[in-house]
């Protein structure tokens, strides 16, 4: 089962912080060990299907499932490292450490040198009535369903939370295809990055502040819930119930740090609510009172995976100068500086605020604001515009620029300035912005149109020419256009190009196809859909005379009453011609159902 | 609930398509899927009755650490489902209670 037979360096837990610790201490030679529950080793990062903030050193830009392969293909080159998963350490005593090992059921003693707990965080569980309905389920757990093992969690998603993860997996709910119903937060504004709030916004979930649940309806599963508002001291509001048919109701609220392990280990821990929870004491590199035993990641405080790598990082090379391995003191520095630079941004505030309760005096390092970019100045140039409205530590829009035309600088917290004199319009930062905050815009000079372009990250991926619906920033439709131009960068994040009327240029944000269910009839007598019209259209016939004859739309009883003003509707919307230009076709007699006796027997009298 | 072939990021690699046991009937799955999650993908959510007020549960966080998907594998109660191998021929059941200390 384990072929390392002296053990140096056991590390709990085989995420972002784990795996990083394992690098850093196996290249000084020591035998590691890393433990990992999961029957796949990467944390939390294997269902990270979202592109990294941060900057080159730490895969910015990168999606986590794609961190994860990486960390582990380095690991994999190690000899001296070794990950056990389905594993896990159950206790730390004295004599050693127990590993349970569940496949064969059994219980390992260790007696490692330097323990790293790497243990993350769990998922807070809020107080509502029937909260323990199967289908109530943590923000983590949908993610695992559905980006790890692609089965959707529900059909129809109430969200609890807006910090990043709430936001982020509403986003990717509606990736897999998922409807996500209501964002709901309590507090008067949207907790995470502004960037991830507005790509949820965009797809036209509903933002629902001031809000909270109030309870879980269903039997033995999910069916439903009610929500209520709350008032400025958090107390629901009576007669304020809004309900929604949900078959699941994920929570996002947080999650709390896993210190069992460095509690049984002898280390102190303290409640610091800023930083999730209980959180073990511990100096800059890493190491717990208890002094054989580091942490790292979630477990020594909630953040994001990128500190949890550096720290990983910081624990391994500590764990190897321990045990009087030789180590890169100037890369150690180098690495405690790069997460004081990480966190001295305001969105860090929170996380700042916690370890100076725990004793860390940080820096809070000011930002430079957008400079003024003279977008207006280049009407007509094909450029990107970054709506970038947050300090976050984060800069790959300046290193994938090809010409070096955009700008973070020195504090990666900075906001991006873009030179539309250097910029190519390439498209290239559109991609690669983890926010999905930068857009192509230009000017049609010589018509009332322009094009923008729109990082489009669903199924299906529109094709040039296809017509498509153009949204708002807030989901809304705003038109039919037609895509000019889809281009790949090899990221799946291609850049979708939209000829939109030019008064959209600051509103338009997002498309989405021009689709219509196999019930979505056109015409009631023949029964024809929406569908089999633009079917017809696309398949030549353009004139309503033609589709009449193809599809017999106005052919039945009502004799098009129904059906041909609609008709010319959708004709118009594909061909762009207005509907007092197109011919609306005959109008034949008789223009009610009448009787063959009533004709016949009228037709007689008549002669 | 539905697998998902397709998606815009991820493409999903399944194992070998296996049969398993849920209260007795036949259940499909591919290996190399947790047995929580197999459930999950054959509609199933309510993974067992709690212990004193007898309600129905399923899991919350899917990754091992809330034991709420604790279910009787092949005999054996409170294993934890959500990172537990589904494999070919096992019985899974509902767990009412705590379970029994086996001999």
């Amino acid at each position: 089962m384990r072929y390392l037979t002296e053990l140096h360096v056991l590390i709990a837990g085989g995420g972002p912080a784990g795996l990083a610790a394992a690098i850093e201490a196996g290249k000084s030679g020591l035998n590691v060990l890393v433990v990992d529950e999961g029957i796949e080793p990467g944390g939390q990062l294997v269902k990270q299907t979202h592109k990294f903030f941060g900057n080159e050193n730490f895969y910015a830009s990168v999606r986590g499932f794609d961190i994860a392969k990486e960390l582990l293909k380095e690991i994999s080159n190690m000899k001296n490292v070794e990950i056990l998963t389905e594993s896990t350490v159950i206790g730390i005593y004295d004599k050693g450490v127990p590993v349970l090992h569940r496949e064969n059921d059994e219980v390992e003693l260790l007696k490692p040198e330097r323990i790293i707990l790497a243990t993350g965080a769990s998922e807070k569980f809020l107080q509502f009535e029937n909260n323990d309905l199967p289908g109530v389920y943590g923000a983590g757990a949908v993610q695992t369903l559905m980006n790890q093992y692609g089965i959707l969690p529900g059909e129809n998603i109430l969200m609890i939370g807006s910090g990043n993860i709430g936001l982020i997996v509403s986003y990717q709910l509606e990736q897999a295809g998922a409807n996500v119903k209501a964002i709901v937060e309590a507090a008067d504004r949207i907790g995470g990055y502004e960037v991830h709030a507005r790509k949820a916004k965009r797809l036209g979930i509903p933002m629902l502040l001031k809000h909270t649940i109030k309870k879980a309806l269903g039997g033995n599963k999910v069916e439903g819930a009610v929500i209520t508002e709350v008032d400025e001291n958090w107390q629901m509001i009576a007669g304020k119930e809004k309900e929604f048919v949900v078959d699941t109701i994920c929570i996002a609220a947080g999650l709390t740090p896993s210190v069992e392990l460095v509690s049984q280990a002898g280390g102190n821990i303290r409640y610091i609510p800023e930083l999730g929870g209980y959180v073990p004491e511990r100096d800059n590199d890493m190491r717990t009172t208890a002094s054989n035993v580091f942490v790292a990641g979630d477990v020594s405080g909630i953040e994001e995976a990128t500190t949890a790598m550096i720290e990983g990082k910081i624990a391994g090379l500590n764990a190897a100068k321990d045990l009087s391995r030789k180590i890169d003191e100037k890369k150690l520095g180098n690495l405690k500086s790069q997460i004081e630079n990480f966190r001295s941004g305001p969105t860090s505030q929170k996380v700042r605020q916690g370890l100076q309760k725990l004793g860390f005096t940080l820096k809070s390092e000011s930002f430079t604001k957008n400079s003024d970019d003279n977008i207006e100045k280049y009407e007509g140039k094909k450029r990107p515009v970054i709506e970038c409205p947050e300090p976050i530590p984060c800069n790959p829009c300046e290193t994938s620029c090809p010409v070096g035309a955009i700008t973070v600088g020195e504090s990666i917290n900075s906001i991006p300035t873009i030179n539309y004199e250097k910029c190519t319009g390439c498209g290239i930062c559109v991609s690669k912005c983890p926010g999905l905050a930068i857009f192509m815009i230009q000017e049609l000079l010589d018509s009332e149109k322009a094009i923008i372009g729109i990082p489009y990250e669903f199924l299906p991926l529109p094709q040039k020419d296809e017509s498509v619906y153009v949204l708002s920033r807030d989901g809304e439709i705003l038109e039919t256009g037609k895509i000019t131009q889809v281009t790949n960068f090899g990221n799946k994040t291609p850049v979708v190009y939209v000829k939109i009327n030019r008064g959209y240029i600051k509103t338009a944000r997002h498309i989405k196809p021009v689709s219509h269910s196999k019930n979505d009839y056109v015409c009631r007598c023949e029964e024809i859909t929406v569908e089999d019209v633009e079917k017809a259209i696309d398949e030549g016939y353009t004139d309503f005379e033609e589709l009449r004859r193809y599809l017999r739309i106005a052919m039945g009883p009502c004799g098009g009453r129904t059906c041909r003003l609609n008709t010319l509707k959708i004709l118009s919307k594909k061909t762009g011609i207005p509907v007092e230009k197109l011919d609306p076709g005959n109008f034949r007699p008789p223009s009610v159902p009448t009787t063959f006796k009533a004709i016949s027997e009228g037709s007689e009298k008549n002669e | 609930m539905k697998r998902l072939t397709k998606h815009p990021v991820l493409t999903f690699k399944r194992g070998k398509k296996i049969k398993f046991y849920f209260e007795g009937k036949e259940l499909s799955a591919y290996e190399g899927e947790t047995v929580a999650v197999a459930l999950h993908a054959n509609g199933i959510k309510n993974l067992r009755k709690t212990p004193k007020k007898e309600r129905d549960q399923g899991f919350f966080c899917a990754i091992g650490k809330c034991s709420s998907c604790l279910m009787e594998v092949d005999g054996i109660p409170n294993v934890r489902t959500c990172i537990t191998r589904v494999k070919e021929g096992m019985s899974v059941r509902r767990q009412r209670g705590r379970g029994e200390i086996l001999d």
